[in-house]
């Protein structure tokens, strides 16, 4: 499991976490949410400890990443957004850095490398952004770590990859894993990552399950929010995408369309509506919506 | 390696690894520029009849080349060259894979000093004496001299590894403390130091009413004559600087290059 106490951590003088808390435990596959510069690939690296806290305590299944012990390093794998390849060969490049892993599985590497269709005589220094990062998804994927903490997995993959990386994803979880994946594109994961977790101004807004969310929130495409029981609207061409509570009043309109809630509108909501959201996620009853302040997505409504 | 070798703090076969890998990475450089300086004295050999190596700067001495010749020089050179680029890992794009390979940051410290410190000098030594003589041999059969074979066990060796081994550390030093231009700022460093300890030394000898006292630039870190000392003062001095040169500055560079090390690691790496 992953402990963080009283984390601070930023870089110059501006804070990007002031005394975060967060527990991670094992057997889920955490999203990771945030506005740009939330620090995101921070909180990750901070995990994998390629970066030390300015104050506060992380332990990682019992011991401190940014003391960089090799066992520590042997049980986290970290795939940056953009990995950065040696100029040799794949097998060079497992026959020299792979040793450092003992409990790296050479044939699930192998399995992963069909699935995504790696090319193998390249150098890994020429291949394409989507070819680089399958290969490090595949060598961390089969790493044998038990924390697998993933920056922007689905950047650059091709349709049919993504696919794989779920299927991958699903293969690799288990009971003592943690897998930690930081994403903008939360639709490619959906019904992958569970729970989801919001950061915003240096703290944990938001600690959302997937089945809390099942039991309370709706998404609803629908021309007019009149008797909805709205947590947060984004206005387009189309009408209302709204977040609204479960139950009655969810859509009362026979023109509405009421799906599974949007995960790219709970982020939004947690930004822009954060009290309402934590009142739906409560079960408590929800104040009028006002359109108009609420219109902007997250994203305008903060700036 | 397996999972108990993990647990030890500092793993002899890991830093092994190191090593290897190093190596590994290197060998294409190296052996092209193996390939270049034989070929520099083969195209020598073939316009004047010598091999320029074999010629350039040797004080012969029983009929061996002593430390002070072109062979030495460019292989003190390419050593310092690849010790000011052995930590560059550390820093920029690839910085966070150097980290976060699970082996401790002394490890992987200490592979990059056994590296340009020990294996390179005398693997490029043994290369460069064979070199030496076979260039010796081929320009004999064709009927010259064959110049002087140089010997990287001379006489003087142990003195010229031993400062070349400490240059290796103070520019392993640099590259972990320098971003960019490491090689060139860990240089500028290193001359400012010999300047400040000649100055210092030449300001001291005057002061105890040395008349001929004058800075010899080099003075801070190789032995010269640019001094005129009594010869009470100058074997203190030369105490002095040998203890300053052969035992505070070594161990200063290599232990203000691991914290580096440890240290970037923990700051350098942004997002």
């Amino acid at each position: 499991m992953i402990d963080i106490d009283s984390l601070s951590f930023g870089y110059g003088k501006k804070l990007l976490f002031d005394r975060l808390g967060l527990h991670l435990g094992g057997g889920r596959t955490y999203g990771l949410l945030g506005l740009n510069g939330a620090g995101k690939t921070s909180l990750l690296k901070l995990m994998a400890g390629a970066l030390s806290p300015l104050s506060g305590e992380i332990e990682v299944f019992g011991r401190v990443p940014a003391r960089r012990e090799a066992a520590a390093l042997a049980d986290t794998a970290f795939v940056p957004e953009d990995p950065a390849l040696p100029a040799m060969k794949a097998s060079a490049y497992l026959s020299r850095y792979a040793v450092f892993r003992p409990a790296f599985d050479r044939l699930r590497f192998d399995e992963l490398r069909r699935d995504f269709a790696l090319e193998e005589d390249k150098s890994l220094a020429k291949l394409s952004y989507g070819q680089r990062k399958k290969f490090a998804l595949a060598a961390a994927l089969a790493s044998g770590a038990r924390v697998i903490l993933l920056d922007e997995p689905t950047n650059g993959l091709d349709i049919p990859s993504k696919m794989q990386l779920r299927k991958a994803l699903v293969e690799s979880s288990s009971e003592e894993r943690i897998i930690v994946v930081s994403t903008h594109q939360v639709r490619d994961l959906e019904n992958l990552i569970d729970p989801i977790l919001i950061l915003d101004s240096g703290a944990l807004a938001f600690e959302l399950g997937a089945e809390d969310i099942a039991s309370r929130l709706r998404s609803v495409r629908a021309p007019s929010l009149e008797g909805l029981a709205v947590v947060h609207a984004e206005r387009d061409a189309l009408g209302w995408s709204a977040l609204v509570a479960a139950g009655e009043g969810a859509a009362p309109d026979a023109g509405s369309d009421l799906r599974s809630a949007d995960l790219e509108l709970i982020f939004n909501a947690a930004l822009a509506e954060p009290e309402r959201l934590a009142a739906a996620m409560k079960g408590e009853a929800l104040a009028p919506f006002s359109p108009r302040e609420s219109a902007a997505t997250g994203r305008e409504a903060r700036s | 390696m397996n999972a108990q070798s993990l647990e030890r703090g500092f793993s002899l076969e890991r830093m092994a690894l190191l090593v290897r890998n190093r190596l590994l990475e290197e060998a294409p450089v190296l052996g092209i520029g193996a390939a270049a300086v034989l070929g520099v004295n083969l195209v020598g050999l073939a316009l004047t009849g010598q091999a320029p190596f074999n010629h350039m700067g040797n004080w012969r001495m029983n009929g061996q080349a002593t430390q002070a010749s072109a062979w030495t020089w460019t292989i003190v050179a390419a050593g310092l060259l690849m010790a000011g680029m052995a930590l560059k890992g550390i820093h920029g794009k690839t910085g966070t894979d150097w980290i976060l390979l699970p082996a401790t940051p002394l490890e992987k410290y200490a592979a990059a000093l056994l590296d340009c410190a020990f294996i390179f000098p005398v693997g490029a030594a043994v290369a460069g004496s064979l070199m030496s003589a076979l260039l010796a041999l081929v320009e004999r059969v064709a009927g010259g001299g064959g110049g002087a074979i140089w010997l990287a066990w001379g006489i003087d060796a142990l003195e010229t590894w031993g400062k070349y081994a400490i240059a290796a550390a103070v520019f392993l030093a640099g590259s972990a403390t320098f971003k960019k231009s490491a090689l060139l700022k860990t240089f500028a460093l290193a001359l400012a130091y010999c300047t400040a300890i000649s100055l210092l030394l030449a300001l001291g000898a005057s002061s105890f009413g040395e008349r001929n006292a004058r800075a010899g630039f080099m003075y801070g870190f190789f032995r010269s004559s640019g001094m005129s000392l009594s010869p009470r003062a100058s074997d203190a001095v030369k105490v002095g600087l040998d203890i300053v040169t052969y035992a505070i500055f070594p161990a200063f560079a290599v232990l203000f290059g691991a914290a580096k090390v440890a240290e970037k690691e923990g700051r350098d790496e942004v997002q």
